[in-house]
């Protein structure tokens, strides 16, 4: 599946993280630092697997338990960004 | 054999009034002063004598109500202005381009909407002019009827299956129901700040029918007050012209503060309109603007009663928003009693429906009223889109659709374009209008500025 940031949302990098702003509901958003890296990697490599391998190299290495982890949340922050319009997810 | 009793026969009673005579035997309507004969302000109105325009969500729920009722106020001489497309406006950002959004309002004078609205609604139903409405009558489980008191008579009652209080912004039902034993009824109230000053006047034959709505918005300054007008034109040939000032700002109600205040904004367009029309009548201000809501829905309180207009909400006019939310209220009694019938134990229910109708323009009143109190500071990032937002709103019709629509009460478009407003919001912005360009926009009015300016020697009144 392939992930694309929404043509509605404007983002930007800030000192606290990636800044959101939807322009269909006037919603802001702050992404804290693990959001911020996933969302740079939508924006770069834009495939749901090769960012989750990414991810749990860098934050689980070759801890099997913390590679399950990281994949939880992957999938809970794509899930809840896909749902709230700012992620849109399309069959590659 | 029902009943129903409206207290104030106003805007809101007065719609309530023609609902309920659908869903009663009997209708009868208390207003405590006399209606005049013509379309003329009255004294139980005193917001009567300025601006009163219907924005279009209110106009579409009048015409729902009451068919024909806009057809009737075309054939009087209100004026129909879309905005931004037949409307001048000095936002904060700058000057808006005529764009279509949707979004329009009706403008006359409110003696004038009042009387037609009269004449069409209290047709079916009983009413009792000069009486005055002194209290409820039944207990803390239900109301039963009210306590009215004709001119020169001895106070009566009148027994009632359900009571609707339209009294307005001065309602007294929550020490009404006190008296029944009813429950405390939480108020708030949120101060605006505002005062107006409006003067009418016969406009120059040239210019009476063509002119656009006229709104100069305050001039975004922190912690100064914030000025404006506005000039619309109303039936026979007149406009009404209110100023409107902040705490420390207020505008002045003698002829030449008046004409100064009006100067002394950012664009002394109103100004000279002003002073190449003649007035009609003295200057007239006006104080009691805060932001009151009552929430009725809120507490326990007996069945058979249910207030509406003014007297639940009533917001900053400057939103012009109170008689749209009375007409929109009274869509959804209609509605409710459909569903539910008279019955007084529907009181509940019918209050909450009141409140919801109500609260989008509470909202956006408080938004702008009850300032940041308890949000945080907003970010850079946050403060840039907004400001990209404020200047794009100028030019961009997806931004003025949604701005405009909210304003004026319409549901938002189903669809939303956000590619659209991304491209508005980050692309190079659309170079502001000069007033000459403003005003070339529309072709009467740019006719006479143009002379107006050949008059004072080329000098163009510039923007401030
Ligand atoms: C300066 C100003 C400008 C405004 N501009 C706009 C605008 O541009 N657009 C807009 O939509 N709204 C505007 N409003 C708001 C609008 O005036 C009100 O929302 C509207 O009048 C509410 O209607 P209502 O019937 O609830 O109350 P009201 O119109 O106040 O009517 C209440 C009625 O009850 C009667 N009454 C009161 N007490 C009793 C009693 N004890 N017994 C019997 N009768 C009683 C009164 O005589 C009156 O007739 C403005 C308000 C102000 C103050």
């Amino acid at each position: 599946m392939s992930l694309q940031i929404s043509d509605s949302v404007i983002w930007q990098e800030t000192a606290g993280g990636i800044s959101l702003y939807h322009a269909e509901t006037g919603d802001f958003h702050t992404l804290n630092e693990t959001g911020s890296r996933i969302w740079e990697l939508v924006a770069s490599d834009g495939e749901r697997e090769p960012i989750v391998a990414k991810l749990s190299h860098e934050f689980a290495g070759d801890n099997l338990a913390m590679s399950v982890r990281v994949l939880k949340d992957v999938q809970e922050f794509l899930g809840s960004m896909i749902e709230r319009g700012l992620i849109e997810e399309h069959p590659a | 054999m029902t009943r129903a009793v409206v207290l104030g026969g106003g805007f809101a009673g007065a719609l309530a009034g023609a609902v309920l005579a659908r869903h009663a035997d009997d209708v009868i309507v208390i207003e405590d002063d006399h209606y005049p004969s013509g379309p003329r302000a009255r004294r139980g109105l005193p917001q009567s004598h300025h601006s009163h325009v219907l924005v279009a969500g209110g106009a579409r729920a009048l015409q729902e109500l009451l068919p024909g009722t806009l057809e009737a106020l075309f054939a009087r001489g209100a004026h129909h202005r879309r905005l931004p497309g037949d409307a001048l406006i000095l936002g904060a950002a700058g000057w808006f381009r005529r764009l279509d959004t949707g979004a329009y309002l009706i403008s006359c004078s409110r003696g004038l909407l009042d009387q037609v609205v009269r004449q069409r609604a209290l047709g079916a139903v009983s009413t009792w002019a000069g009486t005055r409405a002194l209290g409820l009558v039944g207990d803390a489980r239900r109301v039963t009827g009210v306590s009215v008191r004709r001119e020169g008579a001895a106070p009566e009652t009148i027994e009632a299956d359900l009571v609707v209080d339209a009294t307005g912004r001065r309602s007294k039902a929550p020490r009404w129901l006190a008296e029944l034993g009813g429950a405390e009824i939480e108020e708030l109230t949120v101060s605006s700040g505002l005062a107006y000053s409006t003067r009418v006047y016969q406009a120059p034959a040239e210019l009476a029918g063509e002119i656009p709505a006229i709104m100069l918005h305050p001039r975004p300054a922190r912690g100064r007050p914030g000025q404006g007008a506005t000039l619309f034109p109303i039936e026979d040939g007149r406009w009404i012209v209110t100023l409107t000032g902040t705490r420390g700002g207020e505008p002045p109600a003698d002829e030449r503060g008046f004409a100064d205040f009006a100067r002394s904004l950012r664009d002394p367009i109103v100004a000279d309109l002003m002073a190449a029309a003649t007035p009609l009548g003295g200057i007239r201000p006006y104080r009691d603007t805060s932001n009151r809501r009552r929430f009725f829905e809120r507490a326990r309180l007996p069945a058979g009663f249910v207030a509406i207009g003014d007297a639940v909400v009533a917001v900053n006019p400057v939103h012009s928003h109170g008689m749209s939310v009375a007409a929109l209220s009274t869509l959804r009694l209609d509605r409710e009693l459909t569903r539910r019938g008279l019955d007084p134990a529907a009181a509940p229910e019918l209050r909450a429906a009141m409140a919801a109708e109500a609260e989008s323009s509470w909202r956006m009143a408080l938004a702008q009223d009850a300032g940041p109190a308890g949000r945080r500071e907003a970010t850079a990032f946050e403060r840039e889109i907004l400001a990209r937002r404020t200047r794009a709103l100028l030019s961009s019709p997806e931004l003025a659709a949604e701005f405009f629509r909210a304003q004026t009460l319409l549901p938002a478009r189903a669809a939303k374009d956000g590619p659209a407003v991304v491209r508005a919001l980050t692309g190079e912005p659309d170079p502001l209008l000069t007033t000459r360009e403003a005003v070339m926009q529309y072709p009467a009015l740019h006719a006479w500025w143009d002379a107006l300016t050949r008059v004072r020697g080329g000098r163009e009144p510039s923007l401030r």
